[in-house]
């Protein structure tokens, strides 16, 4: 046995893993270098680096242990946290997604205007034998005919070419046809621009369509400016991620980049009034819902463990049959009590013989969704009471007994007081899971109903973690920047709970 | 007789309205699961049918690909439950049994960014991975392998607090004994401890299991594709929202999808149980 972890054997086997991994980091940098993700690339370089050293070396035995997890921790943990502090402070939305170099390169592609007659084309999308693709275009008020490329036109006399019944051209030698199944698989073809004739191009317009377009923005990168060699316009770099007109700022180019703002989207929580009034509502309805969920958990959990707290008969059926809502995947029971709240077909009107709109109207929702956390979180709070009333010494109890306290001034002055001071800690857990118990929120509601809030991003149920996710991926703008500086927020203030929490727990006394 | 009413009447009777609670939405489902018409109209609480169409319905329609769906969670599952405790253990060893510099501060640093809820990053893990499909497609966004990468490392703090917390309650004397008959860490690492361990291992590789399964909205982001979807982004597609048309084969699905956790974590109780007290919570 002890052959597999010295000698010769061992030795090799650790150098060939070692191999394959570094080996597959590397080609990895080298992908990530070669598109230009150098933060990524550098990552992945340290790592090659770290691995090799750790394991080649004697220099730390620790860090053979940690080294794997180490990694992993800052790819995946550290990184994303320094991120989102550096998104925080960009202008980082649908519109300023890609990077300076790359916005400006499709601004300039995207700057075309068309010829002054407005001149289009009847055309058919096809290749040519050399397997690039072409149009064929037809010019029927001129009864002219050419084939066209990116780079070369060349013309068909009327003679060589097919026609259909509208006189437009589907073939001619030197071009295939590409059926429209082909075509709509990718859509490369239209963003060529065909020759036409001095600067002007055939752009793709729309199902066999194309028009004269001549390029019209250019980028001066001496000058730090585009261009309009039409009308003769600037647009200067607005700071902010854009393209603007000089003269009319508001006269933006597309697409923009993302770009430092620094503490913009911090000081929009505050100062803008479309952010701040739902902020705040979202806010207080996420305290209100973490704390009366943690409170009616708590409740119904601490009620069942003093009622199974002595050897009644079928105590462990009911114990099975209690934690099972726990032991279902949370993801399925939340669905399914989704679809028991449905109105029309729901089994929760069927029973109560109502007909609620459960989901539609603000107070109706967030008890519903109350409803369904204390069902998903009792059974959490019934197994740890059970297991704490039983830590509990009974003398204490006893005594009070004897000294002519009836059961409920000992519940209340002796058991619930010792209680919460053992399970304050798991109370103050239970309430930082809550705050971003994001699950709960999105399958049943979604946050809505949407119309008391905001009517757009924030609903009535939504809380901040789904308020956040609502910003960054919902089907308004996705503005990651803002997103981002809420999350920091909402970092800041679970810490500052879980921290109260641990201090709580004499945990951290531990590690002094 | 009066005295065993007053004493124990109300416990019975609080057990029974709360047992009925747990189960009316389970019941619920079993029942339409096994139901024709495909409702979710509670008709009767007695079943009048016993009907296995939905259930062959998740297996034959070609709208939802079940089968696959079940296949990418175990994959998922298993590999994020493996691979997390065979990097979290060492690491967890490492703090637990080992002496070296800074191990105060790296120890504080793991309680406080194992608070830092995963899904805050959820953007910033998007945008990272975005980038990452660009130079790689293989293991960026989109890709499973890409999702398992991101549970590996976005559980590694929680992991690594937990597997410390059971490794602290396994005696030391046995790593010592052999340290003192000359055995270089390694060496106590896979001969003594990881055999020692290796129960409790496997209690945290299931409860990680449990965890990634139960997973929803990293998949969500990540997996477009149909076939490629997990069993809980695939469900909850599947129904989006027009519970009356969809519900009878949801919920066959949701009762399949449901079973082998549910066992799991019933074997598991005792071991859960204790885990709870420790601070950890379910995920």
């Amino acid at each position: 046995m002890s052959g597999l972890i010295r000698g010769n054997f061992a030795f090799m086997g650790k150098v060939a893993l070692l191999a394959i991994v570094t080996a597959m980091l590397a080609l990895l940098t080298e992908h990530a270098f070669v598109q230009k993700e150098y933060a990524i690339g550098s990552f992945l370089l340290f790592a090659i680096l770290a691995l090799n050293f750790t394991y080649l070396t004697k220099f730390s035995i620790p860090l053979k242990f940690f080294v794997p997890g180490i990694l992993f921790f800052i790819a995946f943990v550290i990184a994303p946290i320094i991120f989102t502090l550096s998104m925080s402070t960009y202008h980082y939305q649908t519109g300023n997604i890609l990077g300076k170099g790359e916005a400006t390169q499709q601004v300039v592609t995207l700057g075309a205007e068309p010829d002054e007659n407005g001149t289009t084309f009847d055309i058919n999308v096809g290749e040519t034998p050399s397997g690039d693709f072409a149009i064929l275009v037809s010019d029927i008020a001129n009864n002219k005919f050419f084939i066209s490329t990116k780079d070369t036109r060349t013309e068909v006399p009327a003679s060589g070419v097919t026609l259909d019944e509208n006189g437009v051209a589907t073939a001619a030698p030197g071009f295939t046809l590409i059926s429209a199944e082909m075509l709509s698989k990718s859509d490369d073809y239209s963003r060529i621009h065909y020759k036409y004739q001095d600067k002007f191009y055939i752009g793709i317009e729309g199902q066999n369509v194309g028009a004269v377009f001549q390029q019209s923005l250019t980028y001066d990168k001496a000058a730090g400016v585009i261009k309009n060699v039409v009308t003769g316009d600037t647009y200067k770099d607005n700071g902010r991620g854009n393209w603007a007109k000089v003269g009319a700022p508001d006269e933006m180019l597309t697409p923009g980049w993302r770009a430092p703002i620094w503490f913009e989207n911090y000081t929009k929580l505050v100062s803008d009034e479309k952010v701040r009034t739902p902020l705040i509502k979202v806010f207080i309805w996420t305290v209100v819902f973490a704390g009366m969920s943690v409170l009616t958990t708590f409740a119904l959990g601490l009620l069942l463990a003093m009622a199974l707290n002595r050897k009644i008969r079928g105590r462990r059926i009911y114990r099975s049959i209690l934690i099972l809502p726990y032991a279902m995947p949370s993801v399925m029971s939340i669905l399914i009590w989704a679809g028991m709240f449905d109105t029309e077909f729901g089994a929760i009107n069927n029973l109560l013989h109502t007909h609620i709109a459960w989901f539609t109207d603000a107070n109706f929702a967030r008890g519903a969704v109350l409803l369904v956390n204390l069902w998903l979180g009792f059974p959490y709070f019934y197994l740890i009471c059970s297991g704490s009333l039983q830590a509990i010494p009974t003398e204490l109890q006893e005594a009070a007994a004897i000294d002519g306290a009836n059961p409920r001034q000992i519940f209340r002055k002796i058991t619930l007081p010792l209680l919460l001071q053992i399970l304050s800690p798991l109370l103050i857990a239970s309430f930082a899971f809550n705050f971003n118990n994001f699950n709960l929120i999105y399958l049943l509601t979604g946050g809505g109903p949407r119309e008391t809030l905001d009517g757009q991003i924030a609903g009535a149920t939504d809380i901040l973690i789904s308020y956040t996710y609502q910003i960054a991926f919902g089907n308004n703008t996705q503005d990651f920047g803002l997103a981002s500086a809420i999350s920091v927020l909402i970092f800041v203030l679970v810490a500052s709970i879980s921290l109260y929490g641990l201090k709580k727990s004499k945990v951290m006394e531990t590690f002094g | 007789m009066n005295n065993w009413v007053r004493e124990n009447l109300w416990r019975h009777v609080l057990a029974i309205a709360v047992c009925l609670f747990s189960l009316f939405p389970l019941y619920l489902v079993v029942l339409s699961s096994l139901s024709t018409n495909g409702s979710l109209h509670l008709t009767s609480f007695v079943p009048t049918e016993f009907s296995l169409k939905n259930f062959r319905f998740l297996f034959n329609s070609p709208k939802i690909p079940f089968t696959h769906w079940v296949q990418n969670s175990l994959v998922i599952a298993s590999t994020v439950a493996i691979c997390s405790v065979v990097i979290g253990a060492a690491s967890a060893f490492a703090f637990s049994r080992l002496r070296f510099k800074g191990k105060k501060f790296g120890i504080q640093l793991l309680l406080l960014v194992q608070m830092f809820p995963a899904i805050l990053a959820l953007s910033a893990v998007y945008v990272i991975m975005e980038r990452v499909y660009r130079f790689a497609p293989q293991i960026g966004l989109g890709s499973q392998a890409g999702l398992v990468l991101v549970y590996l490392g976005g559980s590694m703090g929680v992991n690594i607090w937990l597997l410390k917390g059971f490794v602290d309650s396994i005696p030391a004397e046995l790593d010592e004994a052999a340290k003192i008959d000359g055995a270089s860490a390694v060496q106590t690492y896979w001969l003594i401890f990881v055999p020692l361990a290796a129960p409790v291992l496997a209690v945290v590789s299931l409860l990680s299991f449990i965890g990634t399964f139960n997973e929803f909205i990293l998949a969500r982001l990540f997996l477009v594709q149909m076939d490629g979807r997990t069993v809980a982004v695939g469900l909850q597609q599947f129904i989006g929202g027009q519970y009356s048309q969809n519900w009878g084969p949801f919920a066959a699905g949701s009762i399949l999808a449901s079973i082998p956790i549910v066992v799991i974590f019933l074997s598991l109780q005792k071991y859960i149980v204790n885990g709870l007290t420790a601070g950890s919570v379910k995920g």
